[in-house]
């Protein structure tokens, strides 16, 4: 089985479902494929739990061991089926069932170590997978709630949080205390270190042309710039907030249309199939290249660059809103249906709050592509804004201007990357207490 | 008049009781396939069994033979491949609200509190009346939930969350209530008391009901009539009255005789079911199996 039968495999799993196509292939590095004939046990109850099982074909029959309460003590997993997830569990790594193949079984196991360590690092992915885990846990295995107790978690939220604004508190106050902050400071400490050495002291080749650290530094503090650009100055500001007003509305009208798009896409399967091919061939095409249609289709220097800005951000926002929409529980449609909800109520209280943990990924995502093609907009066609700043003073050989167009271009896109993040965080309240997991 | 009996109700006890228009659905010959050609697999086939009014009625059948499925048939959701199924004579062919159905994956809403969760019924319907809201109160207090009804699902424990099902479904007041292994999932303790409580709520409204279980115990503290069915494709295989007094008590009902005897017949039946899969449609097993219930039956007479 080659990395990418893995990786579909996972998919098709369940609590792999959610995570994204390049973690995906990560987490296929850590699987091992193996292979079974019929009436080979692959562990019994009380061994050491080390790995979790996906079945690729045949079938497995699942005993539970006695003392382990359960409606369904035995089951058989088939194709897609996970078992031996007590390899994930915080303090019960022993096998509760013993586990034999009926058939030849084909299937991929997974170290549970390494798959924790692996969401150590990508906490937000690892806890939508394990609360997937303790989800499967409680419903089709139903195992005693307690079992779900130990599945671990990695964003570390208290359950008492009552807003949103108290939750970006908390994960301030997490942040200051985890060693984060401290190696973000090393390494901007290395970043600003190696740029004054290699410019100003060690005055390597290639640099001799660069402007150095304390130079640009000079510059953007100095109420009287030598190229006219610094923090005392109007233009800096007038700059920035060309940039952050043309980023606003592009953002405003991506979200407005790319959000209900995204909706409907993955609510509507007649919808999806006269819109979805036309979006997929669309979205590939770079945003470089719309430039000349930009300044063809638009009048003015404004628009092209807005619409540029736009395209890329509706992209991102439709795309994740409707697999937000897809990755929703159907049963979660069939019970409102059954308690009298109509289409459009099912829609409107189902399928949008549904979709919404999505959908704020897609924002992230999409502010993110705005700056990005922003700057790739005002670059061609802007009169003012950061981008604009930078090309021109390249042209106009003012180099140390280009690097505080870029790093105010940095802060800024920061700050509104975190602005949308609170925002999702203020509008989730339910599902931060779904991912602090597990129904305790 | 409808409107008249409702108010005569809540003049009449201050907690507002609801109002049980009693009835029947009759499943007739119903059988259902999935895929087509090669690929078809009959899950129920030629099916019939009523549901009867202000009964409770318990099916129990081996996990896989096919009670989910019917259930979704019984809800609308899905058509049955042959046959008919009527309530009150009138053919169902969607979902409809005088059916209740509490789906074996069915969850509690998640971004909604548990009290915006037992009210979503009547909110969806426009139905969200003072004397709605004053049953959402009244069933809070009765599922243990009072002092929850501001937290989200997450937060709750699996019987906590079990309970909110219950009352979200029942505030909606249907004619039939059918649910699907709603206590799956919870341990010993707090399952038997799940049962108690939820008998306890049959018993004060008789309302029709239609419980779908795989454990024995289960079935029989719950049950006024008891459908067993045969292993897959799913066939009613037998009906048994637990003429059980009402309203009934854990001891009590464990230690009665007819309990005991309505256990060991059902388990019988259920067991020559669970044989017949275990032989999984090879001859010489299920020759096997065939000879070997004929054995015990004719040691059984003997022993008479
Ligand atoms: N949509 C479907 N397509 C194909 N097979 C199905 C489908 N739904 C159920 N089945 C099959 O029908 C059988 C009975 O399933 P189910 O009704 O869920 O059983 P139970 O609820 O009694 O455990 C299973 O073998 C399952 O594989
Ligand atoms: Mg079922």
């Amino acid at each position: 089985m080659n990395q990418n039968q893995t990786a579909d495999l996972l998919k098709r799993s369940m609590p792999f479902q959610t995570v994204p196509g390049e973690m995906l292939e990560a987490i296929a590095k850590l699987a091992r494929y193996e292979s079974y004939a019929r009436g080979d046990v692959i562990y019994h109850q009380g061994d050491f739990a080390d790995d979790v099982f996906i079945v690729s074909s045949g079938a497995v029959q699942h005993t539970l061991g006695i003392g382990f309460q359960a409606t369904h003590p035995e089951k058989i997993v088939r194709s897609g089926g996970v078992f031996g997830w007590a390899a994930v569990l915080d303090n019960q790594r022993t096998r509760m069932a013993k586990t034999v193949c009926m058939e030849r079984t084909e299937l991929i196991r997974i170290n549970g170590e390494e798959l924790i360590n692996f969401f150590k690092a990508t906490p937000e992915t690892g806890d939508i997978v394990m609360s997937r885990f303790a989800t499967m846990i409680n419903k089709e295995y139903t195992m005693p709630e307690e079992v779900a107790g130990h599945v671990p978690h990695f964003t570390q939220v208290p359950v008492t949080v009552a807003t949103g604004l108290s939750l970006t508190m908390f994960r301030l106050s997490q942040w200051l205390k985890s060693p984060k902050p401290y190696l973000m400071m090393t390494g901007f400490g290395i970043l600003l270190a190696t740029w004054y050495l290699a410019v100003e002291v060690w005055k390597l080749p290639r640099f001799a042309d660069m402007p150095g650290l304390t130079t640009v530094m000079k510059e953007w503090f100095s109420k009287d710039p030598v190229y006219g650009l610094s923090i005392w100055t109007p233009e800096y500001y007038q700059h920035i907030w060309v940039s952050v007003r043309r980023i606003l509305i592009a953002f405003f009208l991506a979200t407005v249309l790319g959000v209900p798009l995204g909706l409907f896409l993955g609510w509507s399967k007649t919808f999806r199939e006269y819109v979805f091919p036309v979006f997929e061939t669309l979205r590939p095409i770079p945003i470089l290249a719309w430039v000349p249609l930009a300044i063809i289709m638009f009048q003015g220097s404004e628009t092209p660059v807005i619409f540029l800005t736009f395209l890329a951000s509706f992209y991102a926002t439709a795309l994740n809103t409707m697999l937000g929409v897809e990755t929703i529980d159907e049963s979660y449609s069939r019970a409102a249906a059954c308690l009298g909800a109509s289409k459009w109520q099912v829609f409107r209280e189902v399928i949008v709050p549904g979709a919404m943990p999505f959908m704020f990924t897609g924002l992230q995502i999409s502010i993110g592509v705005a700056w990005f093609s922003l700057v790739a907009g005002e670059m061609v066609a802007g009169e003012y804004g950061l981008g604009y700043v930078i090309n021109t003073s390249y042209t106009m050989v003012r180099y140390p201007t280009i690097v505080i167009g870029m790093i105010t271009l940095g802060i800024v896109g920061y700050v509104s990357s975190a602005l949308v993040r609170m925002a999702g965080d203020y509008m989730m309240q339910w599902r931060v207490r779904e991912l602090a997991l597990g129904g305790r | 008049m409808n409107a008249n009996t409702q108010n005569q109700s809540a003049v009449m006890s201050d907690t507002p009781k609801p109002v049980v228009k009693p009835s029947e659905i009759q499943v007739k010959n119903v059988s259902k396939s999935y895929g087509a050609g090669l690929f078809e697999k009959q899950v129920i086939k030629d099916c019939s069994f009523t549901i009867e009014r202000n009964k409770l009625t318990v099916m129990i059948g081996p996990s896989g033979c096919g009670k989910s499925t019917l259930i979704r048939l019984l809800a609308g959701f899905e058509k049955p491949t042959a046959g008919t199924i009527e309530l009150d004579g009138k053919r169902i062919t969607g979902p409809g609200r005088d059916r209740l159905v509490v789906f074996q994956e069915s969850a509690l809403f998640p971004w909604m509190t548990t009290h915006d969760n037992i009210m979503y019924g009547p909110k969806a319907r426009r139905e969200n009346t003072k004397q709605n809201r004053g049953l959402a109160e009244y069933l809070l207090e009765k599922v243990g939930l009072s002092a929850f009804r501001a937290k989200y699902p997450p937060q709750l424990s699996g019987g906590m969350q079990r309970r909110a099902e219950l009352a979200r479904a029942m505030i909606n007041n249907p004619d039939v209530m059918i649910l699907d292994e709603p206590f799956r999932g919870l341990d010993c303790m707090s399952k038997e008391l799940m049962w108690e409580y939820y008998s306890g709520l049959f018993e004060e409204s008789h309302r029709t009901n239609f419980f779908v279980t795989t454990d024995i115990d289960e079935a029989i503290f719950l049950a006024d009539r008891l459908l067993i069915m045969s292993n897959i494709p799913g066939q009613v295989r037998e009906t048994i009255e637990v003429d059980l007094p009402r309203p009934r008590r854990l001891a009590f009902v464990f230690d009665d005789d007819r309990a005991i005897a309505v256990k060991m017949e059902a388990l019988s039946i259920l067991h020559k079911e669970a044989m017949k899969s275990f032989s999984g449609g090879s001859k010489a097993a299920s020759d096997f199996v065939e000879a070997y219930s004929k054995r015990s039956a004719a040691a059984e007479t003997a022993e008479q």
